[in-house]
């Protein structure tokens, strides 16, 4: 179970990023967290691994309290949390296989990780991550020579050699071309439905948050204005959440 | 029409004239003391334009090939004061006949007249002092016959005193047999061998440490905590005070600490290479993609192991295009460090410049030409390759 406690953060700058959000999440769940750019979406899920150091308040997952975790435990911590980006995030100039492997850093030992050595078993499970995600045959190749689509599906598998209780995506769709959307969101589910890992997923689209959410979380300027169900956002909840100009556009 | 024309001019304003009064004053008050503090003499270049020429006719015919030097000597004995019952007899030797005139004494004005030499032979008539030192007099070519008569004022010996048995001695040199190789070639090889070293050793010096360096200089990894920004701040600073003396004034230091030769050369040239390296590595961790840090950090990797990962091979191409760049500024740099004793090409090209030997300088000017294009050819095309 995550519980989120009165996050706050505001940046160096002064923007107010997270204003007073709390909220839990119950293990297996799958949340998606919507609302405008700048609404703060990237902020709270930077602060759940603390790659954004929360100004005030506490992440408290399992009993531990992640924001008072001194260095070493973080990194522990972090290890079992794998994190996914809009930009896919991968080393452009290393092989697949390499990035794919750097999901298990946090449990290697530091010399083990300088020579580069990993050993059989590590890359055994390397390879099969990549063809859980159908790109097996690509692991040799140079990270950049890969589509869009194939670059997330190696983050995918970074993320699940970390063996993760828990995935934070950040936009993991906003880079795609609507196909090779539902073909990413569709692992990102399976990881959630067959291994029971819990998903804290930030998208773009309406639709495509009811389509695989069981759980819609919407910031508006840091502020939480809505917590339910997907069926539940109407015309007027969609108003309150992307203003009163949008409207909503169909992902198919 | 009520309607104000719009102005076509910016209208007058007495204190921007002022303004670009004194601005124009004051430009022209710098560069008249400036003209004056630097000595521009317009008239001198071209008015001395002849004395360029020796050295510029020099440079285009280096002294490339030689043939076998030979010569001939002949001296005359000549006695001051004149001896009793003095009997002027020409010098003989190899069939050569010279005759001075007068033979002995301190005569102002002394005729040499040599005979019978070898014919069309350049000749130079030296002094010789009876402490044992020479001083050259006039030079001189033989005719067809083999005939040369030359004037010149004797000289007047300032050490030791006037007494003594003096001597005129007549050098006839030429160069005869095959073409060959001459020394200077073979030494300005040499020396542009060791100039090439001196580039790749202070290259290969300035990599190993300006390589580590740069990450404690690189904005984007050190300004995470306080001590980081310290270190950061406390790197930079060193590098720009290092960088900012030239290379030859290192090369100047380094002479004065281990003393002339090319590893004074290789020091200053390093010193200088590490900071401007580790200042252009820094700025290329600086450029790199942060995601990737981000996602590294994100599985639990340590500081080093993201580094490792997630920087390391995003700045070995521009980490080895900066090198190569600075191989190329260093293989410039080593022909100049010699100049002030660094070793290198640079030493030798100074000394043949200060003997006058400018047929040797042109040799090792145009082994410096040919190097640094190569040079700069060979890391254009390695950096088209690799990056």
């Amino acid at each position: 179970m995550l519980e989120i406690r009165n996050l706050n953060k505001i940046y160096p700058g002064g923007v107010h990023a997270l204003k007073d959000v709390s909220f839990t999440v119950e293990d297996g769940e799958f949340v998606v967290l919507i609302g405008l750019s700048g609404s703060g979406k990237s902020t709270l899920l930077r602060c759940i691994n603390r790659l954004v150091e929360p100004t005030s308040g506490q992440v408290i997952w399992d009993g531990v309290d992640i924001t008072a975790a001194a260095p070493s435990e973080l990194r522990r911590i972090r290890r079992q949390i794998g994190m996914i980006f809009q930009q896919f995030n991968l080393v452009k100039r290393l092989s697949v296989m390499t990035n794919v492997l750097t999901g298990r850093l946090g449990y290697v030992p530091a010399w083990r990780s300088l020579l580069n050595y990993w050993t059989a078993e590590e890359k055994r499970m390397a390879m099969a991550n990549l063809e859980r995600v159908g790109i097996a045959d690509q692991a040799w190749k140079r990270a950049d020579e890969l589509s869009g689509g194939q670059q997330q599906r190696v983050a995918i598998a970074r993320a699940l050699m970390q063996q993760p209780r828990l995935i934070l995506a950040d936009e993991p769709v906003a880079s795609l071309d609507p196909a090779t959307s539902h073909s990413v969101m569709k692992y990102i589910l399976e990881l959630n439905r067959r291994d029971g890992i819990t998903v804290i997923c930030s998208l773009h689209f309406l639709s495509l948050a009811r389509q695989y959410g069981t759980r819609i979380i919407a910031l508006r300027d840091g502020h939480i204005v809505f917590d339910g169900k997907p069926e539940e956002i109407d015309d007027r909840r969609f108003k309150e959440i992307y203003g009163e100009e949008a409207v909503e556009v169909e992902i198919r | 029409m009520n309607e104000k024309t719009p102005q076509m001019r910016r209208p007058f304003s007495l204190k921007r004239f002022v303004r670009n009064v004194v601005f124009l004053a004051v430009a022209v008050v710098v560069y008249l003391y400036g003209w004056k503090v630097t000595e521009i003499n317009l008239g001198v270049l071209i008015r001395d334009v002849k004395d360029i020429k020796p050295l510029v006719v020099d440079l285009v015919r280096p002294e490339l090939m030689v043939r076998e030097e030979q010569s001939r000597l002949i001296t005359y004995e000549y006695p001051i004061p004149c001896p009793e019952n003095f009997q002027p007899k020409p010098a003989e030797a190899m069939g050569m006949q010279l005759e001075v005139k007068p033979g002995c004494g301190k005569a102002d004005e002394i005729t040499v007249t040599l005979r019978n030499a070898r014919p069309n032979t350049s000749a130079r008539v030296e002094w010789h002092f009876p402490i044992g030192t020479d001083q050259l007099l006039v030079q001189g070519t033989t005719d067809e016959n083999g005939s040369l008569r030359l004037r010149f004022k004797r000289p007047v010996a300032t050490i030791g005193g006037e007494k003594g048995l003096h001597g005129v001695k007549i050098t006839l040199y030429w160069e005869e047999g095959p073409l060959r190789v001459s020394d200077t070639v073979k030494t300005v090889a040499d020396k542009m061998v060791e100039t090439v070293f001196l580039a790749l050793m202070a290259t290969t010096f300035g990599v190993i440490f300006a390589m580590p360096i740069s990450f404690f200089g690189a904005r984007n990894l050190m300004m995470t905590t306080k001590w980081g920004a310290v270190v950061y701040y406390l790197v930079r600073l060193v590098f720009n005070i290092l960088r900012s003396v030239e290379t030859l004034i290192w090369a100047v230091i380094f002479v004065v600490w281990v003393g002339i030769g090319p590893f004074a050369g290789v020091m200053a040239l390093t010193v200088h290479s590490v900071a401007a390296l580790a200042k252009l590595y820094s700025e290329a961790i600086e450029s790199i993609d942060p995601g990737p840090i981000e996602a590294i950090t994100a599985t639990g990797a340590s500081r080093l192991q993201t580094i490792i990962y997630a920087v390391v091979p995003q700045v070995i191409p521009p980490f080895i295009a900066f090198t190569i760049y600075r191989w190329d500024i260093n293989v410039r740099m080593s022909t100049v460090v010699g100049l002030v004793g660094g070793g290198g090409i640079g030493y030798i090209l100074i000394q043949y410049i200060n003997l006058l030997q400018y047929r040797r300088a042109a040799v090792a000017m145009w082994a410096i030409v040919i190097v640094v294009s190569a040079m700069d050819y060979l890391s254009g095309y390695v950096r088209e390759k690799i990056v």
